[in-house]
């Protein structure tokens, strides 16, 4: 193993050891675990409401994808990206790190994997609860279960690449939660909508160029997710997010080794 | 002296404003005080000396390295930061085993280390208290435990005294000495001179970002000459200790103490006062109480080259 | 007499307390907000609203001059008919709501957690401050921006309109809108400044305060959508925070509320928010720190 490698692994334990511990942690798991309550209301009402039957694949693609993939993952990806670095500056805790013999570069490597492999966890553990609980009478069927797989990829992958765009800009930028909150919430909400090749610019089209089809008794699959999509191809979407994560953390540890960084007094 | 650490024309400016300006200086084993008022420049140097910030202009080498960037450097360092921050989740055990951890010891060792450090630093048996139950005392151990874990070369020590009650004082100037007589290269930054001066005869005075004078203590005095001791002296009969040394052109000036036994002389020639004073005393059978010389400590020193 | 002789000696004249012990607090809080750049330029966006409402009221008293704009288009122009529906567009407008919650992000999410990062309560609670002081100085910080985006619009489109339409019209068709705007911008005000003060105290981290400041009000009106969407039923409003604050402002300006839920519900939900803020708020805000 390469000495860049084990340091990215001892940062990575020593962060997951710590994210593990924090207490913000246990709020954002409880958000994360919000759409599985939302289906367990649903379900619940169905079971005492005999006419009001559930369409759980389309409650599952509709509501709980578009949630997580529209929402909660960037909310969970701005604020966990930024704090790589912004959380050590704030608690002043930065000089522990970078006067060690750790590569700079394995600082943000480690810790970007600490925290996306916990995110990873966490919103997958929500959709599943969210998916057993609408899916409750199909769950003997395989096909559905490979819906799980691959919305839980999705989401996965969402949480790479948008972490690693917002450890980039919390390397970068002073005000990088001002920032994020208009590019999660304006550009990523609205360009994907655009036609043509304009919605190619948004990450959120390739991650739901990935999404799964869904057979709904419903009207239109992930009606709203699809909503003026022009998908690219899935090799083409993985390759683009692929690059994206990668140019991104590229940057972030490139600057991160040639940045000075004070504290605020 | 071999120089480990060696700056050569270091600079460093925060946009407009100077931090360090044009510092040549090496500094070898033993404790090396790093003096001056808040603003001088010792957080500065110290984190340049630490590779946290990369130099405006010139240089600074540890080991004839330089260390911006040069991680491999860390492991032979260790660093003691001012600031009181901590991962506040962890124990002050898992605080110090995890960060020899970051630094690619194996889990068994990292806690063998760690122990050891703890025990240096007098904290073991609070290893397993979160750390925002920890007094300023013991966080600042605590900083030390971590500085000290992975046995290096260097440690540097900012601050290492701020807030601390005497007894803590104490405790950490203990282990701070101790560290020499094991054969560290010690720098320690602090604006408060008794506090150096407990600890070591070798500073460093920097003001405004500058070296204002380097070397020990009597050799900083040799430097000052120019400027006036007092020398104070407590007898019997003081007015008549003063009339013998009245016309005697290395006395500058004398002066009457508020106790009635104290006379307070001048020089700009200490050694030309001290024979003399010492041949009247003889000759005349002075009953000499006490001779002291009130400037003769850092305060002194600092306050003369700063012009205060 | 040697000190150690004198023991303490306790003043036994009257004191006159006649200051406003929050006020230093407040200033000072309004005087870092704005030297943060950011929220400069979100303080000027937020009044972006304000100014095309304010537009509005001019095009409504000069209809004839801007006919060219709305030729064609049968009852375009009934929206720029100055009544309580207008008032109601913008007090109970989502874009207003949004820059409100974005304000509160910027310049509310650290005025009691930067407090407690560094350590700051007991310095202020050192001094002959309450705790009610202290709180009150925060919320009226809150508060400023707040009213700011509200009740000064509020009351400055009834003067615009006064002065364009160069009668008491508005006033006497509607004798309750000034009220309506008073209350209505006070309900609001209060409503979001207790909420960010709340939020800013369960953290010591600007950026988690942030964060969830954000949060909050958006979860609250997703999983609103989400049961209304499935349900059908209005009930869900309450749910969020957006609909209950449109509820409670249609009502008070005697608009029919979007939803078919009493707006007294709302009310009580956004009174309880508050409440429950207040007393998160007195127990979180303590000088010393216990730490067992």
């Amino acid at each position: 193993m390469s000495a860049l490698a084990r340091s990215v692994r001892s940062v990575f334990s020593f962060y997951l050891f710590i994210v593990r511990r924090a207490r913000r942690t246990k709020i954002f798991a409880l958000v994360s675990f919000l759409p599985a309550l939302a289906a367990l209301v649903i379900r619940v009402n169905a079971w005492l409401s005999p006419g009001a039957a559930v369409d759980g694949p389309a409650v599952f693609s509709n509501i709980i994808l578009t949630f997580n993939l529209q929402f909660l993952i960037l909310v969970l990806a701005l604020f966990y990206g930024t704090s790589i670095l912004a959380e050590e500056l704030e608690g002043k805790t930065l000089t522990y790190l970078t006067t060690r013999a750790v590569p700079k570069a394995a600082i943000i490597l480690g810790k970007y994997a600490a925290y996306v492999s916990f995110l990873i966890v966490m919103v997958a553990a929500g959709v599943t609860l969210a998916f057993v609980i609408l899916f409750a009478d199909r769950l003997g069927d395989a096909q559905a279960w490979l819906v799980l797989a691959r919305s839980a990829a999705v989401l996965a992958l969402g949480l790479l690449t948008y972490t690693a765009f917002f450890t980039l800009a919390g390397v970068l930028l002073k005000k990088s939660i001002l920032f994020g909150l208009m590019f999660s919430f304006g550009w990523e909400n609205i360009v994907p909508y655009f036609p043509g090749a304009t919605q190619r610019f948004a990450i959120m089209h390739y991650l739901k160029s990935l999404l799964p089809p869904i057979s709904t008794g419903g009207e239109g699959n992930f009606a709203f997710l699809m909503f003026k999509l022009e998908p690219s191809t899935p090799a083409a979407a993985i390759v683009t997010l692929a690059v994206v994560t990668a140019a991104a953390l590229g940057l972030a540890c490139w600057a991160f080794a040639r940045k000075e960084y004070l504290f605020e007094e | 002296m071999t120089a480990v650490i060696r700056a050569d024309k270091l600079s460093k400016w925060y946009g407009n404003v100077l931090g360090l300006s044009d510092v040549s200086l090496e500094i070898g084993p033993g404790i090396t005080g790093l003096l001056g008022p808040n603003g001088a420049g010792k957080s500065t140097f110290m984190k340049l000396v630490t590779g946290q910030l990369k130099p405006s202009l010139g240089r600074v080498e540890i080991f004839g390295r330089p260390i911006w960037n040069a991680t491999g450097l860390f492991a032979r360092i260790g660093f003691c930061p001012e600031q009181d921050a901590f991962y506040d989740e962890l124990t002050g055990g898992e605080f110090v085993t995890r960060l020899l951890g970051l630094q690619g010891f194996s889990r068994t060792e990292a806690m063998a280390r760690a122990e050891k450090a703890l025990r240096f630093v007098e904290l073991f048996a609070e290893k397993d208290r979160l750390l925002r139950g920890y007094s300023r005392g013991m966080r600042q151990r605590l900083k030390i435990a971590q500085t000290i874990a992975h046995d290096p070369e260097i440690l540097i020590l900012d601050e290492p005294l701020n807030g601390l009650d005497p007894l803590s004082k104490r405790k950490i100037i203990r282990l701070i000495r101790d560290l020499r007589d094991a054969g560290r290269t010690i720098i320690v930054s602090s604006h408060v001179l008794p506090e150096i001066e407990a600890l070591t005869r070798s500073i460093v005075l920097l003001h405004q970002g500058k070296i204002l004078a380097q070397g020990d203590i009597p050799y900083i005095r040799d430097l000052i000459d120019k400027h006036p001791h007092k020398i104070s002296v407590k007898c019997a009969d003081p007015r008549a200790l003063a009339s013998g040394l009245l016309e005697q052109p290395s006395v500058r000036a004398i002066q009457f103490g508020p106790e009635a036994e104290t006379v307070v002389f001048e020089t700009q020639d200490r050694d030309a006062f001290f024979g003399l004073l010492t041949r009247l005393i003889v000759e005349n059978g002075q009953d000499i109480e006490e001779i002291t010389s009130p400037d003769d400590n850092l305060q002194a020193v600092f306050d003369y080259l700063v012009g205060t | 007499m040697p000190i150690a002789e004198q023991g303490y000696t306790h003043w036994t004249g009257h004191f006159v307390d006649r200051r406003l012990p929050w006020w230093p607090i407040s200033r000072l809080g309004i005087k870092m907000a704005f030297k943060r750049k950011f929220f400069k330029f979100a303080f000027a966006l937020s009044f972006l609203p304000a100014l095309i409402f304010a537009v509005g009221i001019y095009i409504s008293e000069r209809l004839e001059d801007f006919q060219f704009m709305f030729k064609g288009r049968k009852g375009s122009m009934s929206f720029l008919e100055v009544n309580p529906l207008y008032f109601k567009s913008y007090f109970g407008g989502d874009f207003l709501l949004f820059m409100m919650v974005m304000m509160m992000v910027l310049g509310g999410a650290g005025l009691i957690a930067d407090d407690l990062r560094s350590n700051s309560l007991q310095l202020y609670f050192s001094r002959p401050i309450r705790k009610g002081d202290y709180l009150l100085g925060k919320l009226a910080t809150a508060g400023f921006f707040l009213l700011l985006f509200t009740l000064l619009p509020g009351l400055l489109f009834i003067l615009l309109k006064i002065i364009f339409a160069g009668s008491f019209k508005l006033l006497t068709a509607y004798p309750w809108i000034l009220p309506a705007v008073v209350l209505d911008s006070l309900l609001v005000s209060v409503f979001f400044a207790a909420y960010t003060l709340l939020v800013s105290s369960l953290s010591k981290n600007r950026r988690y305060a942030a964060i969830l400041i954000f949060l909050i009000y958006f979860f609250s009106d997703i999983f609103f959508s989400i049961f209304y969407g499935i349900f059908h039923n209005p009930y869900f409003c309450l749910l969020s925070i957006k609909a209950d604050l449109q509820q409670v402002t249609a009502a008070l300006f005697r608009v029919k509320p979007a939803f078919e839920v009493p707006w007294i519900y709302s009310l009580l939900v956004l009174a309880g928010l508050v409440l429950a803020c207040g007393v998160v708020l007195v127990r979180k805000t303590r000088g010393v720190e216990v730490i067992k």
